[in-house]
């Protein structure tokens, strides 16, 4: 007879939607093989043993059924089920407004990428298909400088040139998008932090900053970072 | 009842099963959180290791039987192909990502698919030493992060045949323009992830370090998305060996990437090369090299050609379902050794581009959330259940509890009850169009049978004298150092 197989050195998973979903899947095989009374080396391929799509289908939902809603990586993902995900955050907007000594705005600040001049432009924010096609298909407006949510290189890969510059709301300096605007020559700050910048803002970037430090430790990776400034 | 295995044939698993751990510990944590808002990433990856782990013993036992490991590491060491460092290093990583998964959900246990795991493992090893032979070293990680894969032959060739360049001048705008251009390309036909390109080097020339960058499957090729969209492309893999002066390359690491002393600056290149091969070709064939200004030209056409390629993909991909953009993505993945068969004339479609049924049925689980947790969990945190061991360990890195890979006992060279194998592959589906266009390879756009037939009729110039090709060799021969490329 099959027993639940043994752990000396046992510890939860770091995220609680692990814990659950394997919790979950062990307990299932325990039961089954335990109900089959063979031993494990007799059932553990056995295609008659084996759980299915429905097993699978089970976990989910009845995590769901508790009212717990996942959190959305993918745009396709969350259109196509709205309802298994929970929306999608609203841009910060803390309230807090701070000025550098000239008296402009500072909306945030990020990670450069690659030391250049810095650029004036309008931010206008891109984080869906649609915003990608519609330029894709009438062009970039002239000194847009793109707000983009995803610091991979798909989503704005057939517009990225035409950018004066973006600013990445995640990643590393790394990161694809990062490689890529480096590749292309379009300045980019990555692992922006953004509070109060707003879409159709004039705003300037600080591109001239020093290229961050990959390597950098958190007080001098924090000195280093390029703001984003509010022109008007 | 005892397993077959050797004690030191289980040491040399467990080894191999560590090492390449460590190295995916170091790559993961010191790159990247990969992401996407048009791919589901991380689901896609946890699901390439799912149909890796059920498909990958047999169809590597089916390329084994075809051409050894070790034979088809010395074929793609002198050609830019998917058999490469980023890929080959995968070998254990992917397929063990997949046992971990089953083994923290309790559906397996360290003693189950023995005889897959030690082949699987065995087959990796043999493919990594061929293919870094030249440096003696299973992955550049193990070299200081370098991977030095040409010999000396290889290289001075390169060197000598690379065209010069300054900033300013149309050649090296042109180069510019067109490495930009390939990267968007490559990270959207290869679904967001960074497999289209592989570097190795450095190699000291007189006028700086040269690494080589190979650029893979650009035209219409495995992948059935690429079909109409990438057909005006000529070749479907190039390679450009680069040298820059008063720049180091310090870190050339397993995944083929680079870090650079300054950090690299276009400005310092001072000579490119452009080339194509594959697995029928006879090493690196010269493309539009003839003069600066005519491989200026080909570039431009190239980035011409790639940037409507680039806008016409990605309108198709934004139109696809998650399902779609899943089974893309973790076919990419999956499909890291699909060029093992081409060089070995056994290359199916269905074997590369299908979805096991196994590992389809787990597809329920994958939203996002877990997804993202579950990957950062295996490859990050190394913090699953089933990864923790005693509180006396120190793992190399993090000096925490957790190892990547969970080796199998030893007590199975004695008498521990353990399993052979995951059995046969099984049905697959996908939810992608089916392939329909002809394969573009280096001897013209071929059906899957014609490859297959010319790559297993197929035998390198220099094929018998291939063990000539070794620096070693070439140190104590100097007056026939080039012999056996004339043979």
């Amino acid at each position: 007879m099959t027993e639940p197989f043994a752990d000396k050195w046992p510890r939860e998973s770091q995220f609680p939607i692990v814990e659950r979903y394997h919790s979950a899947i062990r307990a299932l095989v325990a039961e089954r093989s335990a109900a089959s009374g063979k031993a494990w080396e007799e059932v553990v391929h056995d295609p008659a043993f084996e759980f299915t799509r429905e097993d699978f289908e089970k976990v989910e939902a009845d995590l769901l059924a508790t009212g717990y809603r996942f959190e959305v990586s993918a745009i396709v993902s969350i259109k196509e089920d709205p309802d298994k995900y929970k929306p999608l955050a609203a841009t910060v907007e803390s309230g807090e407004v701070h000025h550098d000594d000239q008296g402009r705005q500072i909306v945030g600040t990020g990670d450069n990428v690659f030391s250049t001049d810095d650029v004036t432009g309008v931010a206008r924010f891109i984080s869906t298909v649609e915003r990608v096609m519609e330029m894709l298909v009438e062009g970039v407006p002239e000194q847009t400088i793109a707000v983009i949510d995803d610091s991979g290189g798909t989503l704005t890969a057939p517009i990225l040139a035409d950018f004066a510059g973006v600013i990445c709301l995640g990643g590393t300096v790394r990161a694809h998008l990062g490689i890529l605007s480096r590749e292309h020559h379009v300045p980019c700050l990555m692992a922006a932090q953004i509070d109060g910048l707003k879409e159709g803002d004039e705003i300037l970037v600080e591109y001239s900053k020093r290229a961050a430090d990959a390597y950098a430790d958190a007080q001098s990776a924090a000195e280093q970072r390029a703001r984003i400034l509010k022109v008007s | 009842m005892p397993s077959r295995y050797s004690y030191s044939q289980l040491l040399d698993a467990n080894v191999l099963a560590r090492k390449g751990g460590d190295s995916f510990y170091w790559q993961c944590t010191t790159r990247t959180v990969q992401e996407s808002k048009l791919f589901p990433v991380n689901p896609y990856i946890a699901m390439s290791y799912l149909n890796a782990w059920y498909r990958w013993p047999e169809l590597l036992r089916k390329i084994d039987a075809a051409m050894p490991a070790e034979e088809i590491g010395d074929r793609a060491r002198n050609v830019g192909s998917y058999v490469n460092t980023i890929t080959m290093g995968l070998i254990p990583n992917f397929y063990l990502g997949g046992r971990q998964m089953l083994l923290d959900m309790g559906m397996l246990r360290p003693t189950d698919a023995l005889d897959d795991i030690m082949f699987v493992l065995d087959f990796g090893r043999r493919v990594n030493m061929a293919y870094h032979r030249s440096h003696a070293h299973v992955f550049p990680s193990d070299s200081n992060q370098r991977a030095q894969v040409h010999t000396e032959r290889q290289t001075q060739t390169f060197e000598a045949d690379a065209l010069g360049v300054k900033p300013g001048d149309r050649l090296h705008t042109a180069f510019g323009h067109f490495m930009a251009t390939v990267s968007a390309y490559g990270f959207l036909s290869h679904c967001e992830c960074r497999l289209s390109f592989n570097n190795h080097g450095p190699y000291r020339t007189s006028a700086g370090e040269m690494i080589v960058r190979d650029l893979i499957d650009l035209a219409e090729c495995d992948y059935p998305w690429m079909d109409g969209v990438a057909g005006a492309l000529e070749h479907n893999n190039l390679t450009v060996p680069m040298i820059m002066k008063d720049t180091h390359f310090h870190i050339m690491d397993d995944w083929g990437s680079f870090e650079a002393t300054p950090s690299y600056d276009a400005s310092n290149i001072v000579a490119v090369g452009l080339y194509t091969s594959d697995y029928l070709s006879d090493g690196y064939i010269p493309v539009h090299m003839d003069s600066a200004s005519e491989l200026a030209d080909y570039l431009d056409h190239l980035r011409d050609q790639m940037s409507e390629a680039t806008t016409e993909m990605w309108k198709g991909m934004a139109g696809w379902t998650r399902e779609q953009m899943i089974d893309s993505g973790l076919l990419v993945y999956y499909g890291v050794l699909k060029d093992l068969a081409h060089f070995a004339g056994v290359y199916e479609q269905d074997d590369w581009f299908m979805v096991d049924e196994r590992a389809q049925r787990f597809k329920p689980l994958f939203n996002d959330e877990y997804g993202g947790a579950l990957i950062a969990e295996i490859v990050g945190y190394v913090s699953l259940t089933s990864q923790q061991l005693s509180e006396y360990h120190m793992a190399k890195f993090s000096d925490a509890r957790g190892e990547m890979w969970t080796p199998i006992p030893y007590s199975v060279l004695v008498d521990d009850e353990w399993t052979s194998t995951v059995g046969p592959i099984r049905p697959g589906t996908s939810s992608l169009p089916a392939k329909t266009a002809p394969y573009t390879t280096t001897r013209g756009k071929l059906s899957m049978d014609e490859c297959n037939k010319l790559a297993r009729e197929f035998r390198p110039a220099g094929w018998d004298l291939r063990h000539y090709d070794d620096d070693t060799w070439v140190k104590n021969h100097p007056s026939q150092a080039d012999l056996p490329a004339k043979r």
